[in-house]
């Protein structure tokens, strides 16, 4: 096998189909660093409500619960998802005012109480959930394009373009960039931080179960399968820095190349190793994130 | 001319020891200019604060005739008491214009176009940098910036907390013209804390002296134009800590 043919047939579709899985992670990480950058809270219960809600969709269109069709059961499940997030801030909300590490803390139980409802409502097995994403492949120079790999690719684009479209000309997204950087600020502006907390934590729920939703035809559906996908999305929520919108997308997709690299080059069983090292290492290396900005004050 | 805002008995405490704000009274009328001066630790910002609405406190805040002792800090600056805190705290990464459009989150977007066109005409060094992310502006045009983001609010009381702090002479007069103009042109209320006498005495109507949380002595600006009795009025209220 010449150089060029490893290119052509390892590298480039391993790279390809990493950057694909990369936009998912960082549709999870979007979601933890929101939540995070405006509320100081490091959102534990991410992964398990994502999970809840992906097999709410199974339930609400495989008869288990309902037998609605697809579409409706994804509605249905947004909305979950949007009462479970606003019911989860509206019970930790005290504690955010009052310590970053309780409210933390207090996550961790939401997600322990989401995976349990999950086992409860829908039992310990693994189930297939199959979206109606198209199922066509070509081949582009040789690199094998899937209508998934698309359907993902447009959701994410569309989705994370919405979202830093809100974020960057919005007064919402004003709003949501005082108070991550100064609350006090915010505050005397008049502005209720409650709600902007609210608007963050709702729109991480919904990137949770869209990215949930998007990683469930590669795999299988299982109560962990999503709290195991969104461990791969706080790797690159740490690359970006914690509390970088854009670095959190650059982390995404180089978690999800270089874990595919790490997979098929070295060995699939010490993945999870290797994920551990990437967010040490990025810890250490770019304890910022990788887009860290050079800024600060003048006087 | 009517009280604006009436304070009394207002007391801030941070922890068990001695209150930061203990017990006081005071009022400010419709338009005027009233001071708050003492040393560092006298308890003048933790007042505005308490005002305002950011820290909780105790007495009783009267604002244009109604209580406002409970509500939030939000609802106060819709009602229209807006807090210029010290030290600027504007929002770095925002532009000069976002950060306008925060002072006037509560507007309508008409109002707050026309309010923000009124500032940036009042402050042209920051007009010209409309686009510029706040970090960039000097301590002068972000201080510049920090009571404009106040005005965009269109408030009935502006509580300026040391707007002078860390700011050239020629700074500072620059912004208490400004702040001149604006008290000129509209019945804007002010109460300005301050530890630099020679420029509160430029601004304000009344003066209230504060030691250890307490007012202890009070004195209207006519009575502090003679520098005999202004040299009177530090000695007995400000002591050591003026000199």
């Amino acid at each position: 096998m010449t150089f060029w043919d490893t290119l052509l047939y390892d590298l480039f579709p391993l790279i390809w189909s990493g950057m694909i899985t990369g936009c998912l992670y960082a549709l999870g990480a979007l979601g933890l660093v929101m939540i995070f950058k405006c509320s100081k809270v490091v959102n534990f219960s991410h992964g398990n409500v994502a999970g809840l809600t992906a097999f709410l969709v199974y339930g609400l269109s495989s008869g288990v619960l309902l037998s609605l069709s697809w579409g409706a059961a994804v509605i249905v499940a947004l909305l979950c998802a949007v009462a479970i997030a606003f019911l989860i801030y509206a019970i930790i909300s005290p504690l955010v005012f009052e310590s970053d590490l309780t409210s933390t803390i207090a996550t961790l139980g939401f997600g322990l109480i989401a995976q349990g409802v999950t086992l409860l409502l829908f039992g310990a097995d693994i189930v297939a959930l199959d979206l109606p994403i198209p199922r066509f492949a070509f081949s582009v120079f040789g690199l094998l394009v899937t209508g998934y790999d698309l359907t993902v690719l447009a959701v994410a684009v569309v989705t994370i373009g919405a979202l830093f479209i809100v974020i960057d000309y919005t007064k919402l997204g004003i709003a949501f960039r005082a108070i991550s950087e100064n609350p006090f600020a915010a505050e005397v502006c008049g502005l209720n931080l409650r709600s902007v907390h609210l608007f963050a934590w709702v729109t991480a729920a919904i990137l949770g179960v869209i990215g949930a939703l998007l990683i469930v035809p590669t795999t299988f559906l299982s109560v962990t399968t999503v709290a195991t996908f969104m461990l791969q999305a706080f790797a690159a929520a740490v690359i970006g820095g914690f509390a970088s919108l854009p670095g959190s997308l650059v982390g995404g997709i180089l978690i999800g190349v270089l874990m595919n690299l790490f997979t098929f080059y070295v060995s699939p069983e010490f993945s999870s190793t290797f994920l551990l090292g990437i967010i040490l290492l990025a810890l250490n290396i770019f304890p910022n994130g990788v887009l860290q900005r050079v800024g600060g004050s003048r006087v | 001319m009517s009280n604006l805002l009436e304070v009394r008995n207002l007391t801030v405490s941070y922890g068990t020891g001695a209150p930061a704000v203990d017990s006081i009274s005071f009022s400010v009328a419709e338009g005027a200019v009233v001071a708050l001066l003492g040393a560092n630790g006298a308890g003048k910002s933790s007042t505005m604060k308490a005002i305002c609405g950011v820290i909780p406190a105790s007495g009783e805040v009267d604002f244009a005739g109604s209580p406002i002792t409970g509500d939030p800090a939000r609802r106060r600056v819709a009602k229209g008491i807006v807090y210029v805190p010290e030290g600027r705290e504007i929002v770095g990464d925002l532009t000069v214009r976002e950060n306008l459009v925060l002072g006037g989150y509560q507007k309508s977007a008409a109002e707050r176009r026309q309010r923000m066109d009124m500032v940036l005409d009042l402050f042209p060094e920051i007009a010209e940098k409309a686009n510029r992310s706040a970090w960039r502006l000097s301590g002068g045009e972000q201080q510049m910036l920090a009571i404009g983001r106040g005005l965009v609010a269109d408030p009935k009381l502006l509580l300026l907390d040391e707007p002078s702090l860390g700011l050239a002479p020629l700074l500072v007069r620059r912004v208490f013209d400004r702040l001149a103009v604006i008290r000129k042109e509209s019945n804007l209320a002010i109460v300005l804390v301050e530890q630099n006498l020679a420029v509160t005495m430029r601004l304000c109507d009344e003066l209230h002296f504060l030691r250890g949380g307490r007012i202890v002595g009070h004195r209207s600006a006519e009575a502090l134009r003679d520098k005999t009795a202004r040299q009177e009025a530090i000695d007995a209220f400000l002591g050591a800590a003026a000199a």
